[in-house]
């Protein structure tokens, strides 16, 4: 193989690996060390694939155009629109959540005790609280209605998928009540559907 | 399309393996995505929801995970810093407004990043391009190379190359050549993914991209014989 051959075929393969090209590149220095060269090139240029960062100036345009096109949800006073839509309903989450913790603490302490008072426990609890939130569920969409229709869709979605999950866990509760993964379920599922509506809320950006 | 990684850039110096051959292509894996760590941090698909339902904080968050490798894309692919801010602007505004309709079928970054190129592509091939073949873009580029030996015993690149330098001599490429170099060699496509992107053939892809090397080559070979003339003068 001459230098000219060895250079035409740097350009039709990557790998140098024939055992032409070997010999010739252990005849020729200068083929080896164009060779060795190509490579260190390659080697250097992973350095570039991260290597910028852009100026704060492109995320604050982003930001501009994702409100101005109403992908981001409107800023609104935090208290005063969730206080006015929710009124005395604003605490069932966070107190559905407290209780669903309480309870988490209560079983895990006492997973030895009783059985069938626990199950007498977390029917209830989880009876109150899914009857607290199904209370809510049409003023979450009222919530989101203001915003995209896209947004709309994807937050009903969300929420016939958390119902579901409720339902589904709930049932499982039902059939097995000292099946520790299933009441695990129950409560990640009311847990689920307190994130969903603490999404819906208002809440001030950074 | 697979996310592609050039993990194995830092191994590939012996001579007998030429280019990125040894290169990690995870499909499923997508090094770029770091495993969900436990803890505090969201997960990238908690983010993705999230930013579906409006929310302003995941936007930011998914924007700082991957800015700099799209934004350094299209630095890379422009070399022009302006442009390349207002094409990394246009991939993540075109990103958002498509995300309610990212399924996850495939990787966030996956889809990202074929935006990302999708985006500076259109854009260079309105910018100046539109009717210009990927060999005429090219042209221009082996007329202005100095014409030399292989391997001629000049100043040699031994040791690592550095950063800003290499940096400068992509920038200094003919279009047509930076954006297989760039593509390639530095974003880890293959000939074959390119050829689609770029609209050429595989062979004309790796030519390219033989050529660019080679031309950046000559360019890091001068600026190190500059340097070096300066240094003996002071």
């Amino acid at each position: 193989m001459t230098c000219v051959e060895l250079h035409q075929s740097l350009a039709e393969q990557e790998d140098v690996g024939s055992w032409e090209q070997r010999t010739h590149l252990r005849e020729c220095p200068a083929c080896s060390t164009l060779v060795r060269e190509l490579n260190l090139i390659v080697a250097a240029a992973g350095q570039l694939q991260e290597a910028d960062e852009p100026s704060p100036r492109v995320w604050n345009s982003i930001e501009a155009a994702l409100r101005q096109e109403g992908l981001i949800r409107p800023q609104r006073p935090f208290v005063s629109s969730f206080g006015a839509r929710w009124g005395a309903a604003r605490w069932l989450v966070p107190a559905a959540a407290m209780l669903l913790l309480a309870l988490g603490i209560y079983m895990r302490r006492e997973s030895q005790a009783d059985h069938a008072a626990q199950q007498a426990l977390v029917t209830s609890m989880g009876n109150q609280v899914a009857s607290q939130s199904d209370l809510n569920d049409d003023e979450l969409m009222q919530e989101v209605a203001e915003n995209e229709p896209a947004m709309k869709t994807q937050y009903a979605e969300n929420l016939r998928q958390v119902n579901e999950s409720i339902r589904d866990a709930q049932g499982l509760v039902n059939e097995s009540p000292n099946d520790a993964d299933a009441r695990r379920s129950l409560m990640d599922a009311y847990h689920q559907k307190s994130m969903l509506f603490e999404m819906a809320m208002d809440r001030p950006l950074p | 399309m697979p996310l592609p990684s050039h993990q194995s850039h830092a191994n590939s110096t012996t001579q007998t393996t030429y280019a990125a051959s040894q290169r990690v292509r995870p499909e499923t894996g997508d090094l770029t995505e770091p495993r969900q760590q436990q803890g505090a941090e969201p997960s990238e698909a908690d983010l993705i929801q999230r930013a579906k339902l409006g929310d302003a904080e995941a936007f930011q968050a998914l924007y700082d995970k991957h800015k700099r490798r799209v934004y350094s894309l299209c630095l890379r692919m422009t070399a022009n810093t302006a442009e390349a801010e207002d094409l990394a602007q246009e991939a993540f505004l075109q990103l958002y407004r498509k995300i309610a309709t990212f399924r996850g079928e495939s990787a966030f970054s996956t889809w990202l990043h074929r935006l990302s190129v999708n985006v500076v592509l259109m854009h260079l091939r309105k910018k100046s391009l539109p009717s210009v073949s990927l060999e005429e873009m090219t042209q221009g580029g082996e007329e202005e190379s100095p014409k030399k030996d292989f391997g001629a015993d000049d100043v040699a690149l031994t040791g690592s190359i550095d950063r800003m330098q290499l940096q400068r001599a992509v920038e200094s490429l003919p279009p047509g050549y930076r954006m297989i170099f760039v593509l390639h060699d530095i974003e880890g496509y293959e000939h074959n993914e390119i050829a689609k992107i770029a609209g050429c053939s595989i062979g004309n892809s790796k030519s390219q991209l033989h050529k660019a090397r080679m031309k950046l080559r000559d360019l890091l070979k001068m600026n190190r014989a500059e340097k070096a003339g300066k240094s003996r003068v002071g």
